[in-house]
């Protein structure tokens, strides 16, 4: 068999499993395994579905997976961002557009204390958008921000689709974290503009908040709420802080950020039977299905590679199609986006790891930027039909009268001003790298 | 169906949800272990240890807990086409896909025994200082993934238990 | 003629590093042997995690092998040899001469036989330094260092209060940034500066723990006996090729980034004080020999070695 017939064919079997609906990753594995055993030669390849077991087990800032998704259901669970939510809405209240405002700053918020989207999605979709929808705000809007704001989750750091990346294309997890930090705040920054600008333009999108409520609440009670925002001040600081200055490892920071977190639910009295077992049962189920979808991406991976289908797809890219540099970036990036529609992040990973990384690195561009482009796409593909996981969430938290119709609806302006961040931070690199290069000095 | 699938399904089951239960709280273990690495590193010496005892239990969290998430429909499914069928076409469609989680997980286990009796074989340690042995945990990544074999076998007598028009009850979660 | 013959290897390099220490030697044997065989090249990890790399050997599933004895955790009574042995060599040159010369290459050749793998070829590396972010001066200055090495220098170093850390090797780099590591005892000045871990150290200790790496090429064993002769001359010309290549490469960069490298501040703990380091090393080699008869062996001829190097005087040693 030739190397482009096995990239086509294995890359195709695996979609039409997919198609199936059978769990993902054993739709990876299961191509992966076949043609190690089929193809590999007159013997071996059987072993190297077990080898990325280990392989998994020894890169060590995966531990880092079940305590950030520990952190977000302890986050969404105890309702801890009840608080923080009072206090956007009681300051950015007065603001055209202001709780919607304050509903994206939450969303920034909530994602520099986790590494996931779900977590914003749940606290956005359950406190946020209900009382957005009693206010009257636009309710296609106002979805479509929650979805977006909550997937700067896996942008602003921590991230755990950044510490996969950095897996795959073994690059230091610190500095993609920091990566992700400048493009993450001009995204929620877009977001921002984009809602004022609608909320200007038409003002019946947002009525604002009748005088007599906020009248009501005394400038004490004001300053009050904002030691609602101590609490994620507190969490990050006491994560990132001591990370950074050299004091613990990446993992022990999450550790840090974990306990504290829950420290503070306990402060609060937040913590039930039921909530707990929630919170158990929840990180084994999410961090369960990361850890066996990468297996199989990194079994499928070394699979393709050893059989030399990476080595055709590359030669395919660089010298039968004639283009430049930038334009396989481009390309790569378009595709990303088609089949970001249909697959999740994890399964877009599979294709990353075999294909992309080492185009990106013959090409010379900076993995540690490709890293960024690599996630906001990742973002896109959460929030575009047909597979969404924060589609999927919205679906399942939205109050009734918002409809599937209304959700897909919502997306559109949001992917739109992605594109543009994505679009922002491929032509200015700076924007991504220069963060880690203050910190790191490089 | 036969009594002795129907006592598969509930036996398997009933393992592979006392193991899951325990494999929860390795979650805990794993952060005892990382607050210790913390603590030593401040006040003592440097734990030499923690490292890879974190990465141990993190995958045996993973592997023991397998099948129990399995069991809770935890992993993703595309279901672009799925979610609009009827349960029985979705279990006449898994019958035939299930064997492809059975394969891989059958492939990965005969990896896995090769790679254990080579290291009892050789009392394979690992490299670093501390210099642990290495069976005990390719014993629990194999074992754990035999559960989940056992656990999609189950899947599958439930699909076909389905098919016949006699679909076993789901148990306790 | 049939079928091309395919084999992968694997090295225990990251792919900077390898770009010099083998590629060169691959691409060589790909081009003249002109189709009837093909060897594929893989980094470190790229197929199997380093610590699977032998197994993964044995069983057939890489054909081939760069690498040091001790990385590889090799089930021999050689493989705490591989790597860095304390002061088992002063210069490169002494490693090939151990091997042909004083009969290592048939202990190597009759253990790996031993376990199904052919041992093609020992060739050396870069001598083993520290790299750290503060200056060492004396050995007062190793106490408490929190230090990359290989397992059998770390087991070593110990003794001087060194606390050797394990880490994937891609994150040397970052956990010197971000102060897991205080410093490194993995390399010669050489591959400091290709890997960019002189970008992240300050400063260069001149003192070595051992003149040159030991590592080798391997193969599965029936892999090999399935190769037509002519091909396994080439192989093994090629191979020869490549620690040459590494013998000048190495040679020639540690002394000119020494005095010309800009990244790295050079500091040496006086010759008098790194004795007692060289002294403690032989109470270790005897530690290792009373181990087996095998390892006792070994230890005979570097002793022998060194001591026809001492007697021979200068060039070949100078104390
Ligand atoms: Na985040
Ligand atoms: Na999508």
């Amino acid at each position: 068999m030739s190397h482009e017939l096995i990239a086509v064919s294995m890359f195709l079997g695996m979609m039409a499993l997919l198609m199936t609906g059978q769990r993902v990753f054993a739709g990876i594995g299961f191509v992966a395994v076949v043609a190690a055993v089929a193809l590999w030669g007159d013997r071996g390849g059987h072993d190297l579905a077990f080898t990325s077991a280990i392989k998994l087990m020894n890169w060590f800032p995966m531990l880092t997976l079940p305590i950030f998704v520990w952190m977000g259901f302890v986050m969404s669970e105890t309702r801890m961002a009840d608080d923080l939510y009072r206090m956007f809405h009681v300051w950015f209240g007065p603001v055209p557009g202001g709780l919607a405002v304050g509903t994206i700053l939450l969303m920034v918020l909530v994602s520099a204390m986790n590494g996931l989207s779900v977590a914003g999605l749940a606290i956005g979709a359950t406190i946020a958008l209900p009382e957005m929808l009693r206010r009257g705000y636009d309710k296609v809007m106002v979805t479509g921000i929650i979805q977006g704001g909550s997937s700067l989750g896996i942008l602003v750091p921590p991230s755990i689709v950044l510490v996969l990346y950095a897996m795959i294309a073994r690059q230091p997890v610190a500095h993609l974290w920091l990566a992700g930090v400048f493009p993450g705040l001009l995204m929620a920054g877009l977001f921002i503009v984009y809602v004022l600008v609608r909320c200007a333009l038409n003002p019946r999108l947002a009525p604002r908040l009748p005088a007599g409520e906020l009248a009501r609440i005394t400038w004490g009670e004001r300053l009050g709420l904002l030691r609602a925002g101590v609490t994620p001040l507190v969490i990050f600081g006491a994560m990132m802080g001591p990370f950074v200055a050299g004091h613990v490892s990446l993992v022990e920071s999450s550790v840090i950020g974990a306990l504290i977190a829950t420290l503070v639910a306990a402060a609060k009295r937040r913590w039930t039977r039921a909530i707990w077992e929630t919170c158990l049962r929840g990180t084994l189920n999410v961090t369960c299905m990361f850890m066996w979808i990468l297996l199989a991406a990194l079994a499928f991976g070394a699979v393709f590679d050893g059989l030399g289908a990476v080595r055709a797809i590359e030669a395919f890219f660089l010298e039968n199609l004639g283009l430049t540099r930038w334009q396989v970036v481009i390309l790569m990036q378009v595709s990303f986006l088609l089949l970001g529609m249909f697959l999740d992040d994890t399964a877009m990973l599979v294709i990353v790891a075999p294909l992309y990384v080492p185009l990106v690195r013959a090409l010379e561009f900076d993995l540690i930027w490709y890293g960024i482009l690599y996630t906001i796409t990742c973002q896109i593909a959460y929030v575009t039909p047909p597979f969404g996981y924060n589609l999927f969430l919205m679906r399942a938290l939205a109050p009734d009268h918002v409809t599937l119709g209304d959700i897909y609806r919502s997306i559109v302006p949001i992917v739109g001003i992605m594109i543009l961040t994505l679009a922002i931070v491929m032509a200015f690199p700076q924007i991504a790298l220069w963060l880690p290069g203050q910190v790191y000095g490089q | 169906m036969p009594a002795l699938a129907l006592g598969f399904v509930r036996g398997v089951e009933a393992v592979n949800r006392r193991v899951g239960r325990m494999a929860l709280y390795l979650l805990f273990v794993l952060a005892g272990v990382l607050v210790w690495s913390v603590v030593a590193k401040a006040f003592f010496r440097p734990a030499l240890w923690t490292q890879e005892t974190a990465q141990f239990t993190m995958i045996a969290y993973v592997v023991l807990g397998g099948a129990y998430s399995l069991m809770g429909g935890a992993h993703v499914r595309m279901d672009l086409l799925y979610s609009r069928w009827s349960a029985r076409t979705r279990g006449a469609v898994d019958c035939v896909t299930v064997l492809a989680l059975i394969v891989f997980l059958a492939v990965i286990l005969w990896g896995g025994i090769e790679s254990t009796a080579y290291a009892l074989e050789i009392g394979e340690r690992s490299r670093t200082v501390w210099r642990p042995y290495m069976a005990p945990i390719k014993i629990v990544i194999c074992a754990g993934t035999f559960l989940m074999l056992l656990q999609s076998v189950a899947f599958l007598i439930r699909d076909i238990a389905l098919l016949r028009g006699t679909p076993i009850p789901e148990a306790r979660p | 003629q049939g079928a091309p013959i395919r084999w992968r290897m694997q090295t225990y390099a990251g792919a900077a590093l390898g770009e010099h220490v083998v590629k060169p030697a691959i691409d060589r044997f790909n081009a003249i042997a002109e189709g009837q065989m093909q060897i594929e090249l893989f980094y470190a990890d790229q197929l199997v995690p380093t610590s699977e790399l032998f197994r993964a050997m044995q069983s057939g599933t890489i054909d081939a092998v760069q690498s040091d004895d001790d990385s590889m955790q090799s089930p021999t009574e050689v493989t705490v040899f591989g790597g860095y042995f304390p002061f088992a060599s002063r210069y490169s040159l002494d490693v090939p001469v151990l091997f042909n010369q004083y009969g290592l290459k048939e202990i190597w050749d009759r253990e790996y036989a031993a376990v199904g793998v052919k041992h093609i070829s020992a060739g050396a590396w870069d001598p083993c330094h520290f790299a750290t972010k503060d200056p060492v001066n004396t050995l007062a200055d190793l106490e408490g260092k929190r230090v990359f090495t290989f397992p059998t220098a770390g087991r070593f170093l110990a003794q001087f209060g060194v606390v050797p850390v394990q880490l994937p090797w891609e994150d040397i780099q970052v956990a010197l940034q971000t102060g897991e590591l205080d410093g490194i005892a993995w390399s010669g000045i050489t591959e400091d500066y290709t890997v960019g871990w002189a970008d992240v150290t300050k400063y260069f200790l001149t003192n070595n723990i051992s003149g040159a790496w030991i590592g080798h090429f391997f193969a599965n064993a029936d892999r090999w006996a399935a190769v037509p002769d002519r091909l396994k001359m080439l192989i093994e010309v090629c191979f020869e090729q490549s620690h040459y290549y590494r013998q000048w490469w190495y040679w020639g960069g540690e002394a000119d980034l020494r005095v010309n490298g800009s990244k790295l501040q050079l500091t040496s703990i006086p010759d008098a004080e790194w004795a007692t380091v060289e002294e403690r090393a032989r109470a270790f080699w005897d530690e290792i020999a009373a181990e087996s008869e095998v390892k006792a062996r070994v230890v005979e001829i570097f002793k022998k070695y060194n001591d026809t190097m001492a007697k021979a005087g200068r060039p070949y040693r100078y104390s």
